[in-house]
């Protein structure tokens, strides 16, 4: 049973769990433990994995768009740019 | 940390149909560029579907945009409709804003989050006393 939600995405009781079996690089493996715990790996990798899924989908899509129309104009990317707050 | 683009329906619009909207299709698809270089998710509040869906036989460009593109609705919750309450009150609104409202209540489930709008003006109202917050007129 999983129950794990991924803003605007759950994955709740009535989508069973799968187990998978993966290989990480040890101090990737120590990283993670020590960030969410051992009970807490299964909803960080539903979550890194659905995440990463979303990421290719998007960008298959603006490449899409940009084929159609070309890129998107200097100045609504310098516009985009400024109304976004650098982190 | 979490940071997100939220849509609005002139934003879902400008995306789906974006052969027919000109320099706003060209705006957000800038935003939407920066969003996926920033590995920002990016979400639809579910009460914009209300104002941009209108049947089977016009919908099919926003399936689209929904269902295959890394765009994803996010449900309407209680938490986020008495927000929504709380952010109309605050701006002194009425609820013919509601769905501007679901919109910047959306936003504020994320750590920081960028709004995509057609209507800067009531959006920036309700999102006055959140810093968390930027708008981004399409």
């Amino acid at each position: 049973m999983l129950v794990h939600s991924y803003y605007g995405k759950n994955w709740t009781m009535t989508e069973p769990a799968a187990k998978l079996s993966i290989s990480l690089p040890a101090s990737l493996a120590k990283a993670v433990r020590k960030r969410v715990g051992a009970r807490g790996l299964s909803g960080f990798f539903a979550q890194a994995v659905a995440h990463e899924l979303e990421r290719e989908k998007l960008g298959a899509f603006i490449a899409e768009l940009n084929q159609l129309n070309g890129p998107p104009s200097k100045t609504a990317l310098a516009a985009a740019r400024r109304a976004w707050p650098k982190r | 940390m979490a940071e997100a683009l939220v849509l609005d329906s002139e934003a879902v619009n400008a995306l789906a149909r974006a052969s027919q909207r000109g320099v706003l299709e060209d705006r957000a698809r800038a935003i939407l560029s920066l969003a996926h270089d920033r590995r920002a998710l990016v979400r639809v509040p579910t009460p914009v579907l209300g104002e941009v869906c209108r049947g089977p036989r016009f919908d099919a460009a926003i399936n689209r945009l929904l269902n295959d593109s890394g765009v994803l609705v996010m449900d309407l919750t209680q938490p986020i409709a008495q927000r929504a309450g709380l952010l109309l009150a605050e701006a002194r609104m009425s609820s013919a804003n509601a769905v501007d409202a679901f919109v910047v209540a959306t936003a504020l489930e994320f750590d920081s989050a960028l709004i995509a709008t057609g209507d800067p003006r009531d959006i920036r109202r309700l999102a006055a006393r959140h810093r968390s917050l930027a708008v981004f007129a399409i």
